[in-house]
């Protein structure tokens, strides 16, 4: 297993603020990475910089060992870095299937008729559990299914390496199952890179295999679930949060 | 394509063959002015209903077509049929150019520049008489050996029904998915792998080609091109139409383009005063009924069907 | 000499004036992401409201032109209260309600003023002579540091109050803003009383200079939209550069090379701005 995406030393500030101070990662194939962190951590400006919203001061990314650093997110997508957002951002006026399809255009591979693209948003529709909801606007869905269908769409972009951004906030204990199952699936069946961020402390340290903890912009502690949870300096972190 | 999609427009273009056997000459002359509006309304909505950006010039573009065509046929004696072609060419290649320079500076830049780029392109009509004929007009000819103005009326008839196929195919196509993607949000749009600054430009170069086809056609059937047509009123008269027969639907421009024409021919008597109102009834349906009067009576539809 | 000295002096009392009209528009952009078309409109209306105070109901010229502007920042308010809060976050609509507008607003004042160039009284009369070296007339010389002071009121007021501190809060981030108790609604309509209040202390700065017709009002707003991207979106020193930079490239170009083509040197700055530069003189380059 290689590495797909790597960051080195990437920092970002806006105004006078640092969001993300010289940050290292990598994911490796076929892993779920969890990120974590206390609000204002950087964890997703950290995700926006991989996925090309924002462009780093300082530091590089690489997905392959391409320099990825200056590309747009459209370029990114494409190259295999597909992303939900922590606020929901489905096309709202669009129906489901209109929105899958988006992803599939994304992918910008031609020779496709429009048929076969609609059989395949169908396929991933139901790969999400929201068969049945094809001509639904997606402004009508609910949280849990305008999330759903993000990750649809996300999927249908073919990525190698997939950024969730709190998917099981707001969910209730048997929406969390039925969504880490899918997660599963998409690693096992799909072979994807996982790399989330949560708030929902039981389901990422069961599920990741690695853990990064950022603190005010700073990665403060990497390692297996089990080294996280007895670490003083991520304790310290949470504890040191009011609103957690 | 379901059957009654399918048929309601063969039953509307069946019904307009028919207008030339009854119509005065001056009726006549209003629905051609109607099919003219019809283009530009629907074509302008192709990018502010189906993309979202705010294009100032689209009058400007079909002032283009006229004149380009216009001048060509009378100073180099250019097939008319041929001209505007090329007109529509030259605004393509405008609006391309246009385009690239602000579209990735954001929505703003482009409604902004395209106004600036409607009163630079007046007054350089208007002073480079020379050419021009400035206000007096330019005296071009027309399509037609005879004038009639019954084919005048097939003529723009059939392409203004092309260009509608054009439309509807564009909207219902890939295209037409990524175009309605950037307008509902675009930043998920570009994280989906669309290359939304692309798109927005393709969506204003084909809206601004369309303008610049329907001034060139507009411009030999008047066979007098002044510089009212790429005037800022004409844009407005475009945008309101579009605005209150409903933005981002097929059929709302269509609408609106022959209500507001015919109605002005009612409310000409009160002078200067039908543009004011078309103004205030242009605000009050932005402001309260975006969707336009296509949106009011879809909600009609609706309630009338569930009952 | 002495003349191209003039032409330069008649730049730069046009730039401050530009400068003033520019800052209006910039306000808006700033907070609101808003364009307002209608900005020349309110402009020519405030020069018609001091010409009929001061000539058809005899008020005082130094009355009738605070008058004139505040009756303007009313408009601005009124505008922002019916028209523009229920569009936030909808540039489209923004964008086509305001282009709206102006054509309703200058059509209105088509009918109410006629198409007439109407000009207020001027406050001064006679010349100066500058440093000897050639006359300058009083009237121009009065508008301009009346401009001036106006100027250092809004970097003042917008540098130093807590009105500009909350305007400032909500250009950077709306979020955190009403977080530390900013009502960024308050502050949105303030800023578009503020702005059309701008446009009409240009308009009554310069209706005694150049006459104010109903018809020039799309020019105005261009030539504020222009030294608004020349400058930088959302910043008002690029304002004051950039206005004076098209008001001395107008009146130079104008007298060496073309006055029929006064308005294209504004576009062809705008066009070489957005291929060079497009992020203007002192705008910030976004991410």
């Amino acid at each position: 297993m290689g590495t797909i995406v790597e960051g080195k030393g990437l920092s970002k500030s806006f105004g006078g603020l640092t969001a993300v101070k010289k940050i290292d990662f990598y994911l490796e194939e076929g892993e779920i990475v969890g990120l974590i962190g206390p609000n204002g951590a950087g964890k997703t400006t950290l995700f926006n910089l991989v996925s090309g919203i924002f462009h780093p001061d300082e530091g590089k990314l690489f997905l392959n060992g391409r320099d990825i650093t200056e590309l747009r997110p459209f370029e990114i997508c494409r190259l295999g870095i597909g992303r939900t957002f922590q606020i929901v951002r489905p096309f709202l006026k669009m129906s489901c299937l209109e929105n899958v399809m988006v992803g599939i255009i994304g992918r910008n591979d031609r020779n496709r008729g429009r048929a076969e693209i609609g059989r395949e948003a169908e396929d991933l529709l139901k790969f999400v559990g929201l068969d049945g909801f094809e001509g639904t606007i997606a402004g009508n869905l609910t949280l849990i299914q305008k999330k759903r269908l993000e990750m649809a769409r996300a999927l249908a972009t073919e990525p190698r390496a997939i950024l969730l951004d709190e998917v099981l906030a707001g969910l209730n204990p048997s929406e969390i199952l039925q969504a880490l199952a899918l997660i599963e699936t998409i690693r096992s069946k799909l072979k994807m890179t996982i790399f989330w961020i949560e708030h929902v402390m039981g389901a990422i340290m069961k599920a990741s295999d690695r853990i990064i903890v950022l603190d005010q912009g700073e990665k403060i502690k990497e390692g297996k679930p089990e080294e996280i949870v007895s670490d003083p300096r991520v304790i310290g972190a949470y504890l040191g949060e009011t609103d957690a | 394509m379901n059957v009654k999609k399918f048929w309601i427009p063969v039953v509307f273009i069946i019904l307009a063959i028919f207008p030339p056997f009854f119509l005065s000459q001056y009726w006549l002359h209003v629905m051609i002015i109607s099919l003219f509006y019809v283009m530009m309304a629907s074509s302008w909505n192709l990018i502010a209903g189906f993309t979202g950006q705010v294009s100032f010039a689209h009058a400007a573009f079909s002032g283009i077509g006229a004149y380009v065509s216009g001048m060509l046929a009378v100073y180099l004696g250019l097939s008319p049929w041929l001209g505007i072609l090329v007109g529509m060419g030259v605004a393509a290649l405008l609006g391309l150019g246009l385009g690239y320079l602000c579209i990735r500076m954001g929505g703003i830049y482009l409604s902004l520049t395209t106004l600036g780029f409607s009163e630079i392109l007046r007054i350089i009509i208007t002073n480079e008489d020379r050419w021009t004929r400035g206000t007096m007009g330019l005296q071009v000819p027309g399509f037609f050996t005879e004038y009639s103005k019954a084919s005048y009326y097939y003529l723009f008839l059939i392409i203004a029904i092309l260009l509608l196929i054009v439309i509807y195919w564009i909207i219902h196509s890939e295209m037409g998915l990524t175009f309605r993607a950037v307008l509902n949000d675009e930043l998920a749009a570009s994280s989906s792998g669309i290359n939304t600054i692309q798109v927005r430009i393709l969506a204003f170069t084909i809206s601004s080609a369309m303008a610049g086809l329907a001034g060139g056609l507009y411009g030999h059937y008047l066979m007098l091109i002044t510089p009212d047509i790429p005037s800022l009123g004409q844009m407005f008269l475009v945008l309101a139409m579009a605005v209150i027969g409903g933005m981002g639907s097929f059929v709302g421009p269509i609408l609106g383009s022959f209500l507001l024409e015919i109605l002005s021919e009612y409310i000409r008597i009160y002078g200067e005063y039908h543009v004011l109102i078309f103004g205030l009834v242009a605000l009050s349906v932005a402001r309260f009924a975006p969707e336009g009067v296509i949106g009011i009576l879809g909600k009609k539809w609706e309630s009338v069907w569930a009952r | 000499m002495s003349e191209f000295l003039m032409y330069l002096t008649n730049g730069i009392v046009m730039g401050v004036i530009h400068a003033i009209s520019a800052i209006g528009v910039s306000l808006i952009v700033g907070i609101m992401k808003v364009v307002n078309f209608a900005h020349g409109e309110l402009y020519i209306f405030a020069g018609y409201f001091s010409y009929h105070l001061s000539i058809s109901l005899g008020v005082p010229p130094l009355l009738a032109m605070p008058l004139s502007v505040f009756f303007i920042f009313l408009v601005g308010i009124g505008m922002e209260r019916t028209l523009i809060r229920p569009t936030y976050g909808d540039e489209m609509y923004s964008l086509i309600i305001t282009f709206v507008l102006s054509i309703v607003l200058q059509n209105a004042a088509l009918l109410i003023f006629g198409p007439y160039p109407n000009k207020p009284p001027n406050l001064i009369s006679g010349a100066t002579n500058i440093f000897g070296l050639y006359h300058y007339g009083n009237q121009r010389l009065l508008s301009f540091f009346i401009s001036i002071g106006i100027l250092v009121f809004i970097f003042y007021l917008i540098k130093k109050t807590w009105f500009g501190k909350s305007i400032r809060a909500v250009s950077q981030d709306r979020g955190m803003a009403s977080l530390v108790g900013v009502d960024h609604y308050r502050v949105n309509m303030l800023s578009f009383g503020l702005g059309a209040a701008l446009a009409g202390t240009a308009g009554v700065v310069i209706a005694p200079i150049f006459p104010v017709t109903p018809t020039g009002s799309s020019a105005i707003s261009l030539t504020a939209f222009v030294v608004v991207v020349l400058g930088g979106m959302g910043s008002l020193k690029g304002c004051v550069v950039g206005g004076l930079i098209l008001g001395m490239m107008e009146n130079l170009g104008a007298a060496y090379i073309s006055t029929m083509y006064r308005q294209i040197f504004g576009f062809i700055i705008l066009i070489l701005v957005l291929v060079f530069r497009p992020w203007g003189l002192f705008g910030q380059k976004t991410q």
